[in-house]
């Protein structure tokens, strides 16, 4: 395969996502009205009688989540007085020389300007258009940890450099200092075994659910209760903690607690919990049950292809039907009723919880019953195609055993369609299974897309989109790839295909 | 005198060129032999008439009972709650006293009506695209960058804003449903033609000088049939399943709808204490789907000309 058809590709994928994402953006942030997003929101709900406040936190948020540009008379007036002066006191009153300057220059750059509905005081505000934020957020989308990002005029004599060291649990790392992360490369004893922070993306900070956290973090980081073992920090304090090392980060405002754990400044952190992610809870259900589809589904369709319109081919046939026509909803809910009160598993994750392996079995087999029913659909198909071509009846002809034609020949052809969707089962797992985890309450990624939109976390909502669309686009990509290497006549060029 | 009478017994038979053309077989008439195909098994046909009386009954029931979601006139009347089935009742009632039979048609009825028109309107739009899209090459090119961003677009995120923006309604899902999903009708019927179109029956019929539209209407067209009504019986129970997957969510129809998807959603609570409320919904949904399937299948059968002897 040509290099150069690889790279135009990934650049097409490249434009794909980028309208993907102009359309989400729009929808999003054009579409949902902007006052949605305070429908969760506690803070909000506490301001409900002082209007005032509650217009500066309305807009704050706006401006902080990008919707628009905000400025107050306050904020133009502290470039001239001292805060707290009688000047400043002045100044921001509604008929003030300085209000009348404040709303002359922003209404020529083009912004709304208002007045608060008790004091009076003068704000002003312009709508950001939809191209520039989008920019903005793939501008932001990777960053790139160096010794001058710290920028903290309370620490002037930060040192700026990077060096070799180990990590209070021992093992090696590459440390920064001036970087946001501490540890920008280390080893601990927890998968994968050698961690970096380097570059890190960053999707924005999620809004109004799990506030505060980062949109990734939120996906990424472990869930449950905090795992607590005895540490020692590097101050020589020794206490019980569960806290992660490598995830440090600078902290600008040290309290008597980081001072007495921590040398320096670097003193945010997260912990070790005992539950996986949700990106890995639905990885981990995801994985097994391809592995049962591709378990079951391949070798039943075989057989049921080896005896076509016999019973295995009949019951089979049933069991496709019943899969496809009927919703999901109505078959999970009769598997997990059998399962519960044939076998006495437990009827929701959380019974047992993840550690246990009977909360796995149900949802796992539930989630593999669809593509079972399409495995062996597909791979029977293709067997009775296959059985029927020239190549089979010569190798017949020549004497080969069944067996030896079916593995070495019939197999080989048949299974070059299934091959081909692997990657996109794997990306599948990490999307998570709406319905399945809503039903069996697993606590994965499958609920945090509906969740997301119905709490009007736009944050999260554009987070989500981008990594499942570029996952699902690069797992088309990689599918082709293998598709190629497993079938050489098969070619991605347009010149060297038929049509 | 043997000789002349040999010669008598022969006469020279004149060249007609009409009768030179004709074929001795059967006439074959495509529609006729689609339907005889079908109505030849007995099962089908139960089926068939067990569907149309379904569907319709499904159509006729929730105008006749004037169920609606918005009201409740048993929810004081704690004699009407919580009914197993009987012979009045013969779903039983429900948490606030509902008749579940009308809740159940009145659900059955807005899921069919969603599935059929959504699947009527990607079914036009998609074969018109995709049949474009599979001649043109030119067009391909494009379509499949067209094709990956509508894919990847969140159907969840679409179906949300879309309600918010033109209300919650049937005209509101059905056009979530289709603006997303006729795509890939699109791009199977696109990898269809492109098939069909280089066999070589159909470069022979070229060769032979057809034009292009009785190619696509003599050659290409029946058998695409099969393959669009095959497509069909999986779209219609697919639809179904997703508008009762979105009002699940919350995000299908309103609240002032009768759906199926949120009669589950809301009677699954109650699994254990009356079993019935959740298994009845659930089954009747089965039980629609399967037989839309089943019976498209069978049409789909009938409808490849391979099948007809």
């Amino acid at each position: 395969m040509k290099k150069g058809y690889i790279l135009k590709r990934l650049l097409r994928s490249l434009i794909s996502i980028l309208v993907i994402m102009l359309v989400v953006f729009i929808l999003v942030y054009t579409l949902i009205p902007r006052d949605n997003i305070f429908f969760e929101d506690a803070t909000y709900r506490k301001l409900g009688g002082k209007p005032d406040e509650k217009t500066d936190y309305v807009y704050n948020t706006w401006a902080r989540l990008g919707y628009l540009d905000y400025v107050k008379i306050n904020d133009y007036c502290l470039e001239k007085y001292e805060a707290g002066s009688e000047e400043m006191k002045k100044a921001v009153l509604p008929d003030s020389q300085e209000t009348a300057n404040f709303v002359a220059l922003y209404e020529s750059k083009g912004y709304t300007v208002e007045y608060m509905k008790v004091s009076g005081q003068a704000y002003a505000y312009k709508d950001i258009p939809v191209i520039q934020r989008l920019a903005t957020w793939f501008g932001n989308l990777i960053q790139i940890d160096h010794v001058n990002r710290v920028q903290d005029p309370n620490n002037p004599d930060l040192e700026r450099k990077i060096y070799f060291g180990t990590t209070p649990t021992g093992g090696w790392a590459i440390i920064g200092s001036g970087t946001y992360h501490k540890y920008l490369l280390y080893t601990d004893s927890h998968f994968p075994f050698i961690h970096q922070n380097f570059i890190t993306l960053n999707m924005g900070n999620s809004y109004p659910t799990y506030q505060g956290l980062e949109a990734l973090s939120v996906m990424f980081s472990p869930q449950g209760t905090e795992v607590k073992r005895d540490v020692t920090f590097e101050t020589g304090e020794t206490a019980s903690s569960a806290i992660n090392f490598g995830t440090l980060t600078y902290k600008e405002n040290l309290d008597r607690m980081d001072k007495k754990k921590f040398v320096d400044h670097y003193a945010n952190y997260t912990t070790f919990k005992d539950q996986a992610s949700m990106v890995g809870t639905s990885f981990t259900m995801g994985i097994f049950a391809m592995l049962l589809a591709y378990g079951i589904g391949l070798p039943v369709g075989m057989a049921m292809a080896r005896n076509k319109d016999g019973v295995i081919d009949k019951l089979g046939m049933l069991f496709i039907i019943f899969i496809t026509s009927v919703p999901s909803l109505a078959y999970i809910y009769i598997f997990r009723y059998l399962g519960t009160t044939i076998f006495g598993l437990p009827s929701i994750f959380t019974t047992f919880g993840p550690s246990d392996i009977r909360s796995w079995i149900l949802p796992i087999i539930s989630l593999a019953l669809p593509s079972i029913s399409s495995l062996m659909l597909w791979i029977r198909r293709y067997v009775v195609d296959q059985s029927n071509s020239d190549y089979v009846k010569f190798a017949k002809a020549k004497g080969l055993s069944r067996k030896e034609i079916f593995r070495r020949h019939i197999f080989k052809n048949a299974s070059i369609p299934i091959v081909h969707g692997i990657p996109s089962s794997l990306a599948a797992c990490i999307t998570g299974a709406i319905i399945t985890e809503a039903i069996y309450s697993v606590g994965g990624m499958g609920k945090m897309l509906p969740n997301a939109i119905n709490q009007y976390n736009n944050v999260m909502i554009v987070a989500l989109t981008f990594l499942f669309s570029t996952i699902s686009v690069v797992s088309v990509l990689l599918g082709d790839i293998i598709l190629t290497k497993v079938d050489p006549r098969i070619s991605l060029t347009e010149k060297a295909g038929r049509s | 005198m043997e000789r002349i009478s040999e010669d008598n017994l022969f006469e020279f038979a004149t060249f007609d060129e009409k009768e030179s053309e004709h074929i001795a077989a059967p006439r074959y008439s495509y529609w006729k032999s689609v339907w005889r195909t079908f109505f030849k098994s007995k099962v089908t046909v139960f089926l068939s008439v067990f569907v149309i009386v379904l569907v319709a009954f499904a159509l006729i029931q929730p105008l006749q009972s004037g169920y609606s979601p918005t009201v409740a006139p048993n929810i004081n009347n704690a004699d009407m709650k919580y009914l197993p089935p009987s012979a009045e009742h013969i779903f039983g009632t429900d948490n606030i006293g509902n008749e579940v039979w009308d809740v159940v048609w009145a659900g059955a009825r807005n899921s069919i009506i969603v599935s059929f028109v959504s699947t009527a309107i990607i079914m036009v739009v998609g074969i018109l695209v995709g049949a474009i899209w599979g001649f043109s090459k030119k067009m391909d090119k494009w379509m499949i960058e067209v094709y990956n961003v509508v894919a990847n677009v969140p159907y969840l995120l679409l179906a949300m804003v879309l309600s918010y923006v033109l209300g919650a309604g049937l005209g509101t899902l059905i056009f979530v449903m289709t603006c997303i999903d006729w795509i890939y009708v699109a791009y199977f019927i696109r990898t269809q033609v492109m098939i069909i179109r280089d066999r070589e029956y159909n470069m022979a019929s070229k060769c032979l000088g057809t034009k292009t539209f009785t190619m696509i209407v003599k050659n290409i067209l029946p058998y695409l049939v099969s393959v669009i009504v095959t497509y069909i019986s999986r779209e219609i129970p697919g639809l179904i399943s997703y508008e009762v997957f979105l009002s699940y969510l919350g995000l299908g129809l309103g609240t002032n709808y009768a759906s199926l998807g949120r009669t589950i959603s809301q009677y699954k609570s109650f699994m254990t204490g009356y079993p019935h409320l959740f298994w009845i919904p659930v089954l009747v949904l089965a039980a629609i789907a399967i037989s839309l399937y089943v019976v498209g299948q069978k049409l789909a059968d009938a409808t490849d000309p391979r099948t007809h002897r």
